[in-house]
């Protein structure tokens, strides 16, 4: 029924309403994507939104410059995204803990820094505008979709061994190495299915919006953002991003709403309190003390 | 006399200025069980490092079923059939006892599930299955761990202490399940400081000492030896 509504919802909603559920399917695809590799394996990327920023430049570039449509633009956003990480995720993913973030926040500096320098293909720091086009409602539908394939491909990775394996990487990746586990290759294989989703997003996004700019597609607050959704839903469970995309994106925009100068020391406060009073996030706590299945 | 299992070839390891292992020497015949002693620091777990992987030996070679496997990751090695347990629990908390097993297996999923419930009983913790690993005592969590090394049947199995913090009725449990290995034609390496295990339990006992084999012989006759008193109790 939740689908039926999703479906027809642009037929009835108003501008305002198909964009917010855009962004909300945008903020799924963005939090489910990042649990991929960061809740299960427990290597945190704080430079997630390195990969949206990829596809956005990647789909926009082919839809500008070479005339591509916009819906193989969007795949090819997705699979830039994916050799990007096959390049930086072999040497990254070797580094543990904060380094391993360090480094990822390093990238997404080090793209924002290349696309800016490459002018003729980018439009550098003028950004790149696209045709015009409109095509909210099909967008619409496109990042569902997106939304809809990541928290599949979450919840066919959490309820296979592959998801285990990778939660082994989590827990003791000393040990799962001991027991003939892989985890160079398991880390690689996580860290590549992480990366599709926010690329496809990110070309997206940018067909959406029509205009593109460095500062606009590789803005560190996304990867936060997309983390603390991840959070607060739960991390390394199938609904918890799902969970925290909707709720954190509804209070953001309320919060935006009615007081519009304080609104970003509400959401920080919000990071802290989640970070400190229940860092398994809502799903993560009924989980442990319900015993529900990882389905969840 | 049949081919060694394992065999260590002055097999060397340095931290720094320290020799952790100094020209180890020693082969493992298959279906026996043997000890490993030393004082604390001698290089016992260091000794377990160097053939699971661990640690990069710095000298010497490891051949395992006439493989050299010095140089393989931990994983390569794991899966060619060395099995190990750590002095500190390594479980994976947050998954459950099954799970924990699970996660090494290949294969069809009802096959191993039955395969993860049958050592689960062999160790005793029948109907602990679906609990979560960090939330069992800690005799418990040593349980798991030895089952799951058991998943993927290795022909060698390293343990490290054992028997260290496991009740008396869990050890036995634990020791019967040892000699049944063996019996099946497995063979285990056991670092241990309680001596009434290694005494009870292994054929032959190589005893380290700041990194080198100082002895190696039958329980009763390391017991003796004059260099293994002047390690353990000084001159």
């Amino acid at each position: 029924m939740l689908l039926a509504a999703l479906a027809v919802y642009p037929a009835f909603g108003t501008g305002y309403g198909v964009r917010a559920m855009l962004q909300i399917f945008m903020w799924i695809a963005l939090a489910g994507s990042w649990n991929i590799i960061s809740g299960l394996t427990g290597y945190v990327s704080f430079g997630h939104v390195a990969f949206f920023g990829a596809g956005a430049y990647a789909g926009a570039i082919l839809i500008a410059n070479a005339g591509w449509p916009w819906v193989p633009a969007a795949a090819a956003g997705g699979v830039a995204a994916c050799v990007l990480a096959l390049v930086i995720g072999y040497p990254c993913l070797r580094l543990k803990g904060p380094y391993f973030a360090i480094a990822m926040l390093g990238l997404n500096e080090v793209l924002r820094a290349l696309v800016s320098y490459f002018e003729a293909l980018t439009g550098g720091g003028s950004g790149l505008s696209l045709p015009t086009l409109h095509a909210t409602v099909p967008i619409y539908y496109a990042m569902a979709g997106t939304a809809a394939a990541v928290t599949l491909l979450t919840f066919l990775i959490i309820t296979s061994r592959f998801g285990l394996r990778l939660m082994t990487i989590r827990e003791d990746e000393l040990a799962a190495e001991a027991m003939g586990i892989d985890t160079a290759r398991h880390k690689l294989y996580a860290f590549l299915l992480s990366a599709a989703g926010p690329g496809i997003a990110g070309a997206l996004a940018a067909r959406d919006q029509g205009y593109i700019e460095p500062i606009s597609v590789f803005p560190l607050a996304t990867t936060i953002t997309m983390i603390v959704m991840a959070l607060f839903g739960g991390k390394g469970t199938v609904w918890g991003p799902v969970l925290g995309a909707v709720v954190l994106f509804v209070a953001q925009e309320l919060v935006w709403a009615r007081f519009p100068y304080v609104h970003q020391l509400l959401f920080g406060a919000i990071i802290v309190a989640v970070v400190l009073l229940m860092p398994r996030g809502v799903l993560g706590i009924l989980q442990l003390k319900y015993r529900l299945p990882r389905t969840i | 006399m049949p081919a060694p299992v394992l065999e260590l070839r002055r097999l060397s390891k340095r931290f720094g200025g320290v020799a952790a292992v100094d020209g180890v020497s020693l082969a493992l015949e298959p279906g026996r069980i043997y000890g490993l002693i030393g004082p604390n620091g001698s290089g016992k777990t260091t000794l377990f490092n160097c053939i699971t992987g661990v640690e990069r030996r710095d000298g010497g070679e490891v051949v395992f079923g006439g493989e050299r496997i010095d140089g393989l990751k931990p994983w390569q090695i794991a899966q060619r059939g060395i099995g190990r347990t750590f002095q500190i629990i390594r479980v994976f908390p947050e998954l459950t006892a099954l799970e924990n097993l699970l996660v090494v297996t290949r294969g069809g999923a009802e096959e191993a599930r039955a395969h993860a419930l049958e050592l689960l009983r062999l160790v005793t913790l029948e109907g602990l299955q679906d609990e979560y690993a960090g939330n069992l005592s800690y005799g418990q969590q040593k349980l798991v761990e030895f089952a799951r090394v058991l998943m993927r049947d290795p022909t060698l199995i390293l343990l490290d202490e054992p028997a260290a913090g496991v009740n008396r009725t869990l050890l036995n449990d634990l020791l019967a399940t040892v000699a049944g290995l063996r019996d099946a034609g497995k063979t285990v390496l056991l670092v241990e400081h309680d001596m009434k295990v290694v005494m009870g339990l292994c054929e032959t006992v190589f005893v380290l000492d700041h990194g080198e084999k100082i002895a190696e012989g039958p329980p009763g006759a390391i017991q003796a030896d004059e260099r293994v008193i002047e390690a353990y109790f000084g001159r």
